[in-house]
């Protein structure tokens, strides 16, 4: 779809126009900022936008590249991201009202390697509180609502990650994953959305959920789009001991392999927190259908015990997060919404050794994944969330409450948050739209340090299809 | 209160310096005992005396064997 709103265009082709002179930074950056006025109020996907800024970043861009210096393939282009990025003297809030005027006393490596980028900082987005929430739900900056329909939520927790781009407000923003926190945004909102493996991108100045199963990454439009952010912010980085030296592929040009004679494996698991609806499982076979079509070998996918590993996860991210939260929970518990705070509370009772037991039961589980799920197949293809997208109401722990609702939030990330204790890499991807419009997205997940393969079947099915392209209206 | 609830009622006071009413103890008390049936389960079928907690950090630095 060509439009003279280049707000319209995606990553990939902006930052090339850019490139090429026929875009300059600022026209993209007014673009978004056009949007931003339209959909802002529709969405509350910013909680901070930093107009002035951002144009003189755009025209420091523009006269860079008129004096023959271009930063990369993203220089000139406009992002924003989830306001748990450290800039150093900069506030920084986590979507929490314990941060509210807090300011970052350093700048996260992933905005260090953007702004080398040459990258355009347009602000910060809405999140969940304290990146704990898998709806969008924020009680103290006001809740994010979808682009395609503002009574529905946006997933969480990078909510205003997921929505500002789907709806066209920037090209491309970090969220961050701890149990889904990228991907079910993506998904919710029709946009792409990359888990890489952990260690694949530097958490340094990211402010944390849970050390062990945090992990940054970005949502854009596309999935070369995506590819082309993750290449600038992985690798190696000091100050996040946890980071791999493994050399970063260039995942851009890996993309065209086609996915002919690959093996993908396929999983529609009816036996999760939540049951997997019938649309949802429709589109997903579809997507399968789809890379059957283009020559890819399609068999059924055997699942680890997701259960096993859903609640380790819960294990180590309630003890870290009780222990990162202790000071705050002892003197302002009030300060934080019931559902964050209680979400954390079972940290200060779970004895050491379950939580020591867990993070020893890792590399057994990711040696079991690979003999099993991964074992003669590419990628392993499955939903990112397992039932159509509920509305605000529906989904409000904070003010409704009860079983149902609290086990519709929980189905949330039944399928998603076991590959952060896996660690492996998981790409969603739109794939559909449900009776209610809304988006739907398919996850596929691979081995350690295999995005290029993910990132290759899933622009094959973006070549093949155009769900990516609809931007709702 | 019934004997898991005492107890998470003394580690709240005792241990964490917490405080929480009876109906949220039992609550914590039910998630808990849930959590580490599981792990403890998972880790019965699983590990030995040399695992190491490190090992899964190697092994994603490190990057997968092929």
């Amino acid at each position: 779809m060509r439009n003279d709103d280049p707000a319209l265009d995606d990553l990939s082709a902006v930052a090339d126009a850019i490139a090429a002179g026929r875009l300059t930074s600022v026209e993209a950056t007014e673009a978004c900022l056009a949007r931003i006025e339209i959909w802002q109020p529709r969405t509350n996907a910013f909680l901070r936008l930093h107009r002035d800024k951002a144009l003189a970043q755009a025209r420091a861009m523009d006269a860079e590249l008129k004096a023959g210096k271009r930063r990369g393939p993203l220089h000139g282009v406009p992002m924003a991201h989830k306001d748990m990025y450290y800039r150093k003297g900069e506030l920084s809030t986590g979507g929490s009202t314990l941060r509210r005027d807090w300011r970052a006393p350093v700048t996260a490596t992933a905005l260090q390697k953007l702004d080398a980028a040459g990258v355009v900082e347009l602000g910060f987005l809405n999140m969940a509180e304290f990146a704990a929430g898998p709806t969008g739900h924020n009680v103290h900056y006001g809740h994010c609502r979808n682009p395609w329909d503002a009574t529905r939520v946006t997933g969480g927790s990078s909510s205003g990650s997921g929505a500002s781009v789907a709806a066209r407000m920037v090209y491309g923003a970090l969220g961050s994953d701890t149990g889904g926190s990228i991907r079910l945004p993506a998904s919710a909102c029709g946009v792409v959305g990359m888990k890489a493996t952990y260690g694949r991108v530097s958490r340094a100045g990211a402010l944390a959920r849970s050390w062990s199963l945090d992990h940054v990454g970005p949502l854009t439009r596309t999935v070369r789009d995506n590819a082309r952010v993750l290449a600038a912010i992985a690798g190696p980085d000091p100050a996040d001991s946890t980071t791999s030296e493994k050399p970063v592929p260039d995942y851009e040009a890996l993309l065209e392999g086609g996915v002919a004679g690959l093996r993908i494996g396929l999983a529609l698991p009816n036996d999760g927190p939540a049951p997997l609806d019938a649309q949802v499982g429709g589109a997903v076979q579809a997507a399968a259908d789809v890379l059957g079509r283009l020559g890819a070998k399609i068999t059924p996918a055997t699942l680890p015990d997701f259960t096993a590993l859903y609640r380790a996860a819960e294990v180590m991210v309630k003890c870290e997060a009780a222990s990162m939260h202790r000071p705050w929970m002892e003197k302002t518990p009030e300060l934080y919404a019931n559902q964050v705070r209680t979400r954390m509370e079972a940290g200060f009772f779970i004895p050491a050794t379950q939580y020591i037991d867990a993070l020893r039961l890792r590399a057994h589980f990711v040696a079991e994944f690979l003999a099993t799920a991964m074992e003669g197949v590419d990628t392993v293809l499955l939903p990112a969330i397992p039932f159509p997208i509920p509305t605000i109401e529906e989904t409000d722990t904070e003010n409704k409450g009860g079983p149902a609702v609290l086990k519709m939030v929980a189905g949330f990330t039944g399928l998603t948050r076991p590959f952060n204790t896996l660690g492996v890499p998981a790409l969603s991807v739109p794939c559909g739209f449900d009776s209610n419009g809304a988006p739907i997205g398919l996850q596929l997940v691979g081995r350690p340090f295999d995005e290029a393969m993910l990132y290759r079947i899933g622009h094959a099915f973006q070549g093949a299809t155009d769900h990516h392209k609809r931007a709702p209206i | 209160m019934d004997d898991k609830t005492r107890t998470a009622a003394g580690i709240a006071a005792h241990l964490q310096g917490m405080k929480y009413d009876d109906k949220r103890l039992a609550e914590l008390a039910a998630e808990v005992e849930m959590l580490n049936d599981s792990v403890r389960e998972a880790a019965a079928q699983r590990l030995t005396f040399d695992d190491d907690p490190a090992a899964f950090a190697g092994l994603m630095a490190r990057g997968p064997r092929k």
